[in-house]
């Protein structure tokens, strides 16, 4: 009888490790999750209660690129877009943040649907002038890749609101402590996905996830 | 008497060193380290805004500079394989002359195709005039 229990228990063990290992496999290839806060409102709809989960869209904001131009919602509209916190003097993480973007930037070309917004979170040095010879000599457009500068304090909000953490800090190389995150945002104003801008195998993973995106097989 | 001494030198700086120690190890390590984030991985460099230092005409041409370079840093303008490029590079006074040395070998060994690197003395020589 105990020798009997010790089967079952080990199956079942085996069973579940099974399912996990599965899940595992299926959740790469699944639907990519939307990100941040969420509401959950109950509605009777004809009679019948019906639950919506209502998630939070980015909000409104306005920043200057490159070439002195406003970016904001209306620029972003049907678009999905990369983003991410950087600064041009930055002598660590952000240059490597820029090769991997600058990939993702040269595998989209022609795609008009896919825009990239680099936020500098030094905007005192960070003017639209250093930020257009920042984009020449990295050799890119503002019609696909906006650097923005802007108001100190809302660039900062902007970082929180993403989820993405990034500070003045003295002690830092270059003055700023800031995440390497690229967040992916889709048609909807919805985050569908956080990644490590430093590294490239990640990288890959946030291409593949445009490419869902675009042809919308990853909608849930 | 004499090559026991030698053995256990060699000994003791292996362990001090790690297992793998090798010039060309140390120097990739620190590579790595203190200058892939702007020259990225294979020293490739990136767009007009960090030059290479991989097949860079300019290492090769300057190679009784590097030492001081890496040292000291560099501002201003320079051409790397016909390209211009201009900005900052912070000096790293952190580094010992052996660490150095070993980033120096690395450069222009590894990844410049030079047969002969610098022997520590040379680097010693090297640092002596740009000191600061």
């Amino acid at each position: 009888m105990k020798q009997e229990n010790y089967w079952k228990k080990l199956s079942l063990s085996l069973f579940l490790i099974g399912g996990v290992v599965i899940g595992c496999k299926e959740q790469s290839s699944g639907p990519l999750p939307i990100l941040g806060p969420y509401k959950v409102q109950d509605n009777i709809v004809d009679g019948v209660l019906k639950t919506d989960t209502n998630f939070t869209t980015v909000r409104p904001f306005s920043f200057v690129d490159q070439d002195g131009n406003e970016v904001s919602h209306a620029t972003l509209e049907g678009k999905i877009y990369v983003t991410d916190f950087f600064f041009t003097s930055c002598p660590t993480i952000c240059p490597k943040m820029k090769q991997q973007m600058l990939r993702l930037y040269d595998d989209f070309e022609g795609n008009a649907d896919v825009l990239f917004l680099s936020h500098s979170i030094d905007p005192k040095r960070d003017s639209v002038t250093r930020l257009h010879d920042y984009a020449e000599k990295l050799g890119i457009s503002s019609a696909r890749w906006h650097l923005m500068t802007g108001d100190r304090d809302s660039i900062y909000s902007m970082a929180k609101h993403y989820m993405i953490a990034a500070q003045e800090d003295k002690l830092a190389p270059g003055g700023y402590a800031h995440s390497g995150a690229f967040l992916l945002v889709d048609r909807n104003k919805q985050i569908r996905g956080i990644y490590d801008g430093t590294d490239a195998e990640d990288v890959d993973k946030l291409a593949h996830d445009i490419n869902g995106l675009l042809n919308d097989e990853i909608h849930p | 008497m004499k090559s026991i001494l030698s053995v256990s030198i060699l000994s003791a700086a292996l362990l001090m060193n790690g297992c793998d120690y090798k010039p060309r190890n140390q120097g990739k390590a620190l590579f790595e380290k203190e200058c892939q984030s702007c020259h990225m991985e294979k020293g490739q460099g990136l767009g007009k805004l960090f030059p290479p230092v991989a097949n860079a005409d300019y290492v090769v041409n300057n190679k009784t500079q590097l030492a001081c370079l890496i040292r000291n840093g560099i501002e201003g303008q320079l051409t790397v394989n016909g390209q211009e490029y201009t900005g900052e590079m912070e000096g790293n006074l952190q580094l010992t002359e052996i660490e150095i040395s070993n980033l120096v070998h690395y450069i222009l060994v590894d990844l410049n195709n030079q047969k002969d690197a610098y022997q520590i003395s040379e680097i010693k020589a090297q640092l002596e005039l740009c000191k600061k």
